[in-house]
Formats: C-alpha cells, structure tokens, sequence
C-alpha cells in the first residue's frame, strides 16, 4: 500500500509489463501496485464490452463475420455513453445566462424546515407493509357484532374476514392477536377507493386496543396508523404539489 | 481532439497579457522592423495585450501573477464595485452589556481596534459605503433559536483570547485513524460541537466534540406522548436509546468529496462523487433531500453564514447556488475553465468564491450572477480559500505550497506567504482576523500575522490603475510558527470562539 513502489518482478505477465510501460509514457511515475491490476481490469473489460457489441452489430447487419466497421460503431455508441465530459464553456455561459436573469426568490418567514416539495426529498416512506392475508380478501366493513365482545366499536374490526375467525383467539394469544391487528391495518390502505372508511377504522382501532392488548402492541398500532394515514394522505398531498414545480428545467 | 473541451476553450479564447505601455511600444518596434510577420500575426490572433500605462512591471512581479491558464485578467474584470463590507447584526436584548457587534459595520479599516469605544457611539445607523444594502439578497428573518445562538456568541466573545505574534494560539489535532486514506471532507460547525467527516467509502460520519452525546429525535408515536408545554420540550423530543458519540449516515453512491454544516446546527450538507449533494437532518440524522444538478462529481460545498443558501463546485466547471427549499439551483457561475476545486461564501452572503483547477480565483455576485473579480497569481489549481472576518480580504492555497492574499475591493495581490512545501489544502483567518492559519499536505501548520501583511497597503488610485502592487519579501517575517504533525496532512483548520485553533487530518503512515 506504499505509494511511489512500482518496480515488478522480471516474470509478471506481459499484460502488466505493458501496462506498466504506458504508465510511463503517460507521464505517470508514482502510483500504487494496484494501479495497474486496476488498469488491466478496466482495459479488459472495456475491450470485451466493445467486441461483444460489436458481435450484435454485425449479428444485426446479418455479415459472417465481426468487421472492423462493427467495432467502429461499437466504439462510437459506447463513447457517447459512458464517456461523457461536461457541457462546453459557451453552452454553460448560455444556461447561466438565463438562470441568473430571474431574480432571487423571495423567502417566506415562519416556514419551518426550508425543504423542497416533498416529492422532490427523500423523507416519504420507502416501504409498505406485506399483508399476512392470503384469502380472497373482500373489504367490505360489515357489522359482525356478535363476534368478540360488547364494545360496540367492534364491527369496525371485522372488516376482513378472517377477522371473525380469528376474534376467539384475542383472549389468548396476545402475539397473534397482534399480528391479526396487523392485517386489519393495512385492508384499509389498499382499498383506495374507500378512503373516508380506512381513516375512520383506523382511528377508531386505536381506540379499541389499549384495553385489550399490551402497551408494546399500543405502539405497534400507532405506528401502523401514523404510516398508513401518512401514506394515504400523502396521496392527495402529492397531487396538490403538481403545482409547486417550477417552470425552468435545467 | 476535436472534441476536447480544454483545446476549444485555448483555440477560441485569447490569452490576455498586461503589458506597460512603453515595454508596448518596444515589442511593436521590434517585430516590426525585423519583418517577422509570423509572430505578430500569432500575437494579433490570440494574445490580448491589455495595455497600462505606468512603470512596467519588474520580473518579481510579473512572476507573481502569471499562472492562470487564460493569462492573467484583464483590468475591466476587476473594475466592478464589490460590497465587501459586513452585514449589520441585528439589535437582540442582551443580558450583558452591548458588545463587538454593532462596532463592526463601522470598520472598514484592516487594522482591528477595539471597538467598544466605537460600539457605544454607533447607535446611529450610519450605513458603511462599502456594506450592501440589508436587502440587497433576500436572507431568512432570524428566529428565536438563532437569537439564542448569538446570545451565546456574544458571551464566548467576551472570553476570546486576544491573539498577536506574542499571543499564540494553542493548537487541538484532530487526527483521524484508521481511515486508510479515505478521509476526503472535514467540517466542525460554529460553535465547534460537531465534527464532521466525509469518506471515500461514501460514509458521512459525524462526531461530538463535547462530552454531550448525539442524540436524535423520537419517533412521531412517542412525540405525541410528550408534554409540549413543558420547558425542557427541546430535551424532551430527544430519544435517550439513540445516544451515542458518533452517527454514520448512509446514502451517498460515491466518495464525498465536501462537507458543511448549516449555521443553526440543524443542517448537513455532504457534496459527492455522484454528482448529488445531500442534505442530512441532524436531528433525525437521516438524508432529507438530494440535489441533483451537477452530473459530474462535486468537489466542494458550503453553507452560507445566514444559512438557507448554499454553493456547490464541481468537475463541470460551473458553481451552483442553491437554496434548501429549491430543487434547482438559483445561479449559475460559469466561467472558468477547468474544475471549480473550492467554493466560499463571503461573510455579508452576497458574494461567492471560487478556486479552480485553471489557476484562478473568481468572485462572483450571488445577485446576478456576474463575475466581479479574477485574480491569477497561483501557479497550480486552488485547493483553499478563506475570507477574512472583516470581508476586505480573501486568502487562497494551491498545488505550488504559496498562500496569496488578495484585497477585494481593490482586486490586488496584496501578499504572498511562501513557505510550505506541498499543496496548501486547509486556511482559516483567527476569529478577529489577526493571524491565518494555513494547513498543508505536507503535514504542517504554520502560523501567519494577518495584521501586519494587510497594514501599509499602498493602494491609492495609481495602482489601482496599473494593477498590481509592490510585494514585499516579507514571508520570513510573517510566519510566526510551523508545527509539524506525524504524517497527517492537515485537512481542515477552525478557530473556535474563543481562537483555539482545531485542525483535523486523517494520520497517513509512510
């Protein structure tokens, strides 16, 4: 790993020695040993990449054979592609030309944190929650009230099926009875169309649950509640940003 | 080579010189009668003899400019006015007697006196010609937490340690082990509580500097559990289970080649290979937004002292400004030719900085874009830049081991600090501008007197005319001290308020 260290033993491959040498032509005189395996590594790679496009080319013009025009082309695709340089002087003075014509926007006070719209930051929720169902799932809320207790809040929770099933076992089994909790969360989100319906039942799912399960699953469920609401509001809120987008596109 | 951009800019181009005007003559002489129309030809084609009338120059002080790639800049590019005065700081109830603060829009002098005599007679709003107007660039109303912090400034100004060639500060390394050469970023915010460091693993790693842990909000459940009422609501908020002496934060695809913390602490930017320059929240110490704009990588990045704004260079040899609540950059400052290396806000906001990788020094109008000062002189690409606390001048690094000092308003080299011998990567000005510390890859920090560099500037209108000023060979006698580390090049220097010098490296065994 010490710098300025190049000197190879006499039987490295000749790959290397080459490689060696154009380093040197190029000016090069101190570099790390693993310059040049790294060196190899791209050489290799970028040379396997333009003959085997250059195979489809010619594969393409339906000709025997690779020709040295099908490599020619392969170059000149792969050279737009991968080795882009930036835009040239005159371009960029344009461009900024017209980006420094408008003037400085405004700043609104009490804004709180000075963030774009949200679409355009990483702070929404990069996962949904796999439900355990696995029937045909028919979310109508239905009024099952016969099915666990005498709140009369529960046919909220039967809005799944398997909900009546399941109920006998919330007596028993705090964990299943939890995941079951689970299920009757995220119903609510998928069923879009019935929006008004999810927020309420989930509301009202809260209310149910403190009494009947352990703080740790109060938690669980507030969360799911926090993040669906979030995820369903954050739906009409997205359409609301259209507005937001400014007019220049770099 | 038709398509390399460097060739097109030299063909296109000219390559200015600033020559006197009887040297001019001579040279018009000579070509002429020796009927070598070749030569001129060449000169009339791409040379642009910006011609000056005075003495002509001596070889030193051509020596001294030369370096740029384009030549040097021609007078008319460093005519413009620039405001380099300070911003006034905003009247706040202090339990303590007024301080330093309201003394400072009035000085426009280098020499720093005490200006608690002046403070108590500068109720007056006398506004300093050389200052911007307060809404020149819009900038965010200071909130309470903002007045708060600059309560806190004011009380550490009081213990600041008055620093001289008799009164040298102490220096703190921070080194940086087992980094395997891997530390390419280091910024320590304000207040110096927080360290920050970018990695070529891509990591950004934030350390605190006190013995106060890291600690980062709670969740949105047990947020709504909390007695919002209550005094200590701002502890209350922290999760105590997520306390811990160092934070990583994930998310770059490239090494990060910048760092910076906003100025309320609430903000981190992270500038990268990837082209994307991040915002981190450090209160969740999660990534909140992605800028994406510069397609190549992005060398440098910076807060501006009000926060809100921030500047980015990169390798497409352009400097963006953006704003936190933008997607887009704001401005553009398109100019120079090769890779904008090093990008800095001036202290009053309204005027950016940038060292390139073409051997220049440009500064730029956050207002409209504009370039209002180039200053050649470096013989290599620029690695470091500084303002100085007063705004009037600006000190830059490079590849060739020299520290210039420039006065920006007249847009002269006013200075050269020789002495290091490797690529001068890290410079700070003390808090009251009396010393500036340079850090440099060849594992030193020196130690140079700002007063006495600045004092007995001639800087009338005569050499303001013909450009240039007569530079003393006083490098000997400015250096006040050179400390040596253990193979660590020194990568960032602070000032912390009370001007402890903190410097950061990552230890690189030989």
């Amino acid at each position: 790993m010490e710098p300025g260290k190049m000197a190879l033993p006499k039987n490295a491959p000749r790959d290397a020695l080459v490689m060696a040498q154009i380093l040197k032509d190029m000016g090069i005189t101190e570099y790390e040993p693993r310059v040049i395996n790294q060196m190899l590594e791209f050489a290799f790679r970028y040379v396997t990449t333009i003959l085997d496009d250059a195979k489809i080319y010619s594969s393409h013009a339906k000709k025997p054979n690779v020709d040295a025009d099908d490599v020619r082309l392969a170059i000149q695709c792969r050279a737009d592609q991968s080795f882009t340089s930036p835009p040239p002087r005159d371009f960029l003075l344009d461009i900024a030309r017209q980006k420094n014509q408008t003037p400085l926007p405004l700043i609104k006070p009490y804004a709180g944190p000075r963030l774009p719209p949200d679409r355009y930051c990483l702070t929404a929720p990069n996962y949904r929650l796999k439900s355990l169902i696995k029937k045909v799932r028919i979310f109508i809320p239905r009024l099952s009230v016969g099915a666990v207790s005498s709140r009369p809040t529960t046919p909220t929770i039967g809005t799944a099926t398997p909900q009546t099933v399941s109920v006998p076992n919330k007596v028993a089994t705090p964990v299943s009875v939890t995941s079951q909790r689970f299920t009757v969360q995220i119903p609510p989100s998928q069923s879009t169309p019935v929006k008004p319906v999810p927020a309420t039942t989930a509301v009202q799912n809260v209310l149910i649950n403190p009494s009947m399960i352990g703080p740790k699953n109060i938690l669980i469920t507030t969360n799911m509640v926090s993040s669906q609401n979030t995820a369903n509001e954050s739906n009409p809120l997205k359409r609301k940003h259209e507005d937001d987008d400014d007019n220049d596109i770099m | 080579m038709k398509g390399n951009e460097t060739m097109l800019d030299f063909r296109t181009s000219k390559f200015v010189l600033r020559i006197s005007r009887d040297s001019y003559q001579l040279l018009k002489r000579h070509l002429q009668e020796k009927q070598n129309n070749q030569i001129w030809n060449i000169v009339q084609e791409h040379l642009y003899i910006d011609i000056f009338d005075g003495m002509p120059r001596s070889k030193q002080q051509i020596d001294a400019m030369v370096g740029s790639l384009a030549g040097e800049a021609k007078r008319e590019a460093n005519k413009a006015k620039v405001f380099f005065g300070l911003l006034k700081e905003p009247e706040i109830e202090v339990p303590l007697d007024d301080e330093d603060e309201e003394g400072e829009n009035e000085e426009g002098k280098p020499k720093k006196k005490k200006p608690k005599k002046d403070s108590l007679g500068s109720k007056s709003k006398k506004q300093d010609p050389n200052a911007p107007p307060q809404n020149r660039i819009p900038l965010p109303e200071l909130k309470d937490s903002d007045k708060l912090d600059k309560i806190m400034n004011m009380k550490e100004t009081t213990k600041r340690v008055r620093l001289g060639p008799d009164c040298l500060p102490s220096i703190c390394f921070y080194t940086f082990l087992n980094a395997y050469q891997g530390l390419t970023a280091v910024d320590v915010t304000d207040d110096s509580s927080l360290i920050a460091g970018g990695f070529a693993d891509s990591t950004v790693r934030v350390w605190s500097v006190t013995p106060k842990k890291l600690r980062s909000v709670k969740q949105a459940s047990d947020l709504s559990l909390i007695d919002k009422e209550s005094d200590d609501v701002l502890e209350r908020i922290m999760d105590e289970k997520t306390a811990s002496e160092l934070k990583i934060l994930y998310g770059h695809s490239g090494p990060v080649y910048g760092a910076s913390f906003s100025p309320d602490r609430n903000y981190l930017l992270s500038s990268s290979e990837d082209g994307t320059v991040r915002l981190w929240s450090l209160q969740t110490f999660t990534c909140l937004v992605g800028y994406k704009g510069h397609n190549y990588p992005v060398w440098d990045t910076q807060f501006s002292p009000y926060g809100y704004y921030f500047v980015s260079g990169g390798h497409d040899r352009v400097a963006r400004l953006w704003a936190t609540d933008h997607y887009q950059p704001l401005r553009i400052f398109a100019g120079h030719l090769a890779d904008v290396n090093c990008t800095r806000f001036h202290p009053n906001s309204n005027y950016v900085a940038t060292g390139s990788a073409d051997r220049t020094v440009r500064l730029w109008d956050v207002l409209n874009g504009n370039c209002v000062r180039i200053f050649t002189g470096h013989k290599g690409p620029i690695h470091s830049l500084t303002f100085s606390p007063n705004g009037r001048f600006l000190a830059t690094g490079a590849t060739d081991g020299r520290v210039l000092l420039w006065d920006i308003g007249h847009g002269l080299m006013v200075g050269e600090l020789k002495g290091h011998t490797d690529t001068v990567c890290s410079l700070r000005f003390s808090r009251d501008g009396e010393i500036l510390a340079s850090g440099s890859m060849d594992n030193t920090v020196r130690l140079w007197d700002a007063i006495k560099a600045f004092e007995d500037l001639e800087t009338d209108d005569f050499t303001t005319a013909t450009g240039h000023v007569n530079l003393p060979e006083n490098s000997q006698e400015l250096l006040l001290g050179t400390y040596m580390t253990k193979s660590t090049p020194v990568v960032h220097l602070h000032f912390t308020r009370r001007n402890l010098v903190l410097a950061a490296g990552a230890y690189s065994p030989q």
